[in-house]
């Protein structure tokens, strides 16, 4: 749409505020100008009285100058707004009019009223009307009887908790997070094959409970998801407790507000328990993967409903995991590491970092099951308390992953089916072929550091068969 | 009117679906819910004839009045006795 | 309808029985509800009519009765 002046001078009022009854007497002062002024009010086309004011009845004029305050003085320069002056503040709209005593009686300032524009009914009819991304799925009429949130349940859409209904106003906000079209095509999600649009993947977003600037690092966590490696099929489809577990670095974390202190594995932070949801909702809902169906998992875990963290790097003795992964530290990325958990670790007596790993060691020995050893990855959670004795003693996380691999390095015979009195455990032909076996691959052990400040625990977080025969831990940079 | 944007990957229908059938009634009680209309009882008990005639069990329940939906614990007892459930008679 | 919506809802399958007069205001709610549950109609009206009439209308809607009640049947 046009402004309703391609140059000059243009003045956004209402009846219902006193700071533009107060501003009349300006708005005259204007008018004497040669190139006059255009007034445009929000709710009445006769104020003020002897204007000839444009009435913006359906608020286009005012959404399209992002009017947030009446009054709001603009000068237009070739139809776009150049600049402005929200409220009453003699020397703003003397910068915006060039011109010099301005409303003489007048306090210095006086501040405005919410524009109706930013009315909530206003705000979402606006929102939805001006929406540059027509949006192409199926819209559900629901019945006149249905209430929204039993209708997201009976249609099979949540994953057992309430979600937020995903009206189009609601998704129409969500897509405003992303510089991506609503159509674009993300990936095809396994398994049903489906085409993941950015829409779609807003849609859940928004049922998670997830706010639009959250929803670059949902949808990276979805393009990680679908990529070969991390075979989401195989991680929904498995008897195994896991599901994706979301690693947030970088930049982002602090701007969307995550948590990695107190309480990080726990509830009560909106982008770390919605972002993960939002995740699982898709591979729900697009990918087709539910319980019962593709999902036969024995006893599953939370994780697959929402499992998301982001690394406290600022506190950390060493670098990111993302780093670790060939990001830089000022990209942000979400990792994702097919896993369940945490195991607890207590260790509230070492005072050497020699005994901390051995510590870490026997506890990660209990990964899958003590005699099993090659098969499952693991990310350690290290607290600050525990990481501040490696810090002190110069351990980077490369020389803590020697330690733990050297003292994991176990005789084969302890670890073949039948020993111990067990008949889980490795094949017993490996006897014959070699004396140790290292509990965790090279790729296989990653340590990460995060948590509250107090409390000499740290968690492993225990992953599902690793690599090329499971699912390899990926990183995607979150940037749309 | 609520309208909803579809969340899945649109391969079934927007409205939610009827329950899975059985492939026979041998199986499961059949429910017969008597609406407390007049005269729905005869329709109703010759259904019971019927159906006890092929060896299904049925079992009787009555809703307190018919111009009200039943109440939850009469549903939820329903649902936990029976397999599948006829309700009639509605005029 | 309301009963055999909430019962389908619990998983029950479910066959409602009404008279023909009904089938409208039947759409109507199952607009309303968002489903549409399977019914079966008998010969409007129904209040006035003998044991021996209304024992005739039963046998006449039992076999759609049953196809409702079992699987491969079109609902």
């Amino acid at each position: 749409m046009s402004l309703p002046i391609a140059d000059g001078l243009l003045v956004v009022v209402k009846d219902d505020c006193e700071t533009c009854h107060l501003v009349v007497p300006v708005l005259a002062e204007l008018a004497g100008r040669e190139d006059g002024v255009a007034v445009v009010s929000q709710d009445r086309a006769d104020f003020p009285e002897g204007f000839d004011a444009i009435h913006d009845r359906q608020l286009d004029i005012s959404w399209h100058l992002g009017t947030e305050t009446t009054p709001t003085v603009y000068r237009i320069d070739d139809g776009e707004a150049v600049d402005e002056q929200a409220g009453w503040y003699r020397a703003g709209w003397e910068r915006v009019t060039g011109m010099t005593g301005l409303g003489a009686g007048l306090p210095e300032q006086r501040p405005g009223c919410g524009s109706d524009t930013m009315l909530p009914d206003n705000y979402q009819r606006l929102l939805r009307r001006h929406s540059p991304y027509p949006m192409s799925s199926r819209r559900v009429d629901l019945g006149t009887a249905e209430d929204p949130v039993e209708a997201a349940y009976a249609r099979g859409w949540t994953d057992g908790l309430p979600v937020v209904p995903p009206t189009e106003e609601r998704v129409a906000r969500m897509l405003e997070g992303t510089d991506l079209p609503p159509g674009h095509v993300l990936c095809t999600l396994p398994p049903d094959l489906a085409e993941c649009t950015v829409e779609k993947v807003a849609i859940n977003a928004v049922m998670a409970g997830c706010r639009p600037e959250y929803l670059p690092v949902v949808l990276a966590a979805v393009e990680a998801a679908a990529g070969r490696g991390f075979n989401i099929h195989g991680v929904s489809a498995t008897t195994y407790f896991s599901g994706p577990v979301l690693i947030v670095n970088g930049p982002v974390r602090r701007r969307i507000g995550m948590n990695s202190g107190v309480n990080v594995l726990g509830q009560g932070n909106r982008a770390n328990l919605t972002i993960g949801r939002a995740l699982n909702l898709v591979v729900r809902n697009v990918g087709g993967a539910r319980p019962g169906g593709v999902d036969q998992a024995t006893f599953g875990s939370p994780s697959k409903l929402s499992f998301c963290f982001p690394e406290d790097e600022e506190g950390s003795p060493w670098e990111s995991l993302a780093v670790q992964r060939g990001f830089g530290p000022e990209e942000s990325t979400v990792t994702l590491f097919a896993a369940h958990g945490p195991i607890e670790v207590v260790d509230q007596k070492s005072r050497t970092p020699e005994s901390l790993a051995r510590t870490l060691a026997l506890q990660l020995r209990m990964v899958a099951h003590p005699k099993l050893a090659g098969m499952s990855e693991a990310v350690v959670v290290v607290s600050p308390e525990h990481a501040r004795l490696f810090r002190e003693a110069g351990w980077t996380k490369p020389r803590l992953g020697e330690e733990i691999h050297s003292l994991l390095t176990l005789p084969v015979s302890e670890m073949v089916a039948g020993a111990g009195g067990t008949a889980e455990g490795m094949p017993p032909w490996l006897a014959d072929q070699r004396q140790e076996l290292t509990k965790f691959s090279p790729e296989g052990l990653w340590f990460v550091h995060a948590g509250g400040g107090a409390g000499g625990f740290s968690a492993i977080i225990s992953g599902w068969v690793g690599g090329r025969a499971g699912s390899e831990m990926t990183t995607v940079a979150i940037d749309h | 009117m609520t309208t909803l944007l579809d969340p899945t990957s649109e391969r079934t229908t927007g409205e939610r679906p009827i329950s899975a059938r059985p492939a026979d009634l041998a199986d499961g009680t059949v429910g017969l819910l008597d609406i407390s209309k007049p005269r729905g009882d005869v329709f109703i008990s010759r259904l019971d004839e019927l159906l006890t005639e092929m060896g299904v069990a049925v079992r009787h329940y009555r809703k307190p009045t018919f111009s009200k939906p039943a109440p939850l614990d009469l549903r939820c007892q329903i649902a936990a006795e029976c397999g599948a459930v006829i309700e009639a008679l509605a005029d | 309808m309301h009963d055999i919506v909430g019962l389908e809802d619990l998983g029950v399958p479910g066959v409602f029985v009404a008279s023909d007069r009904f089938a409208q205001a039947a759409d109507a709610q199952g607009e309303a509800l968002g489903m549409h549950p399977i019914r079966v109609l008998t010969d409007h009206p129904i209040q006035q009519r003998t044991d021996e009439e209304m024992r005739a209308l039963a046998e006449a809607a039992f076999p759609e009765i049953l196809a409702a009640l079992t699987a491969g049947q079109p609902s």
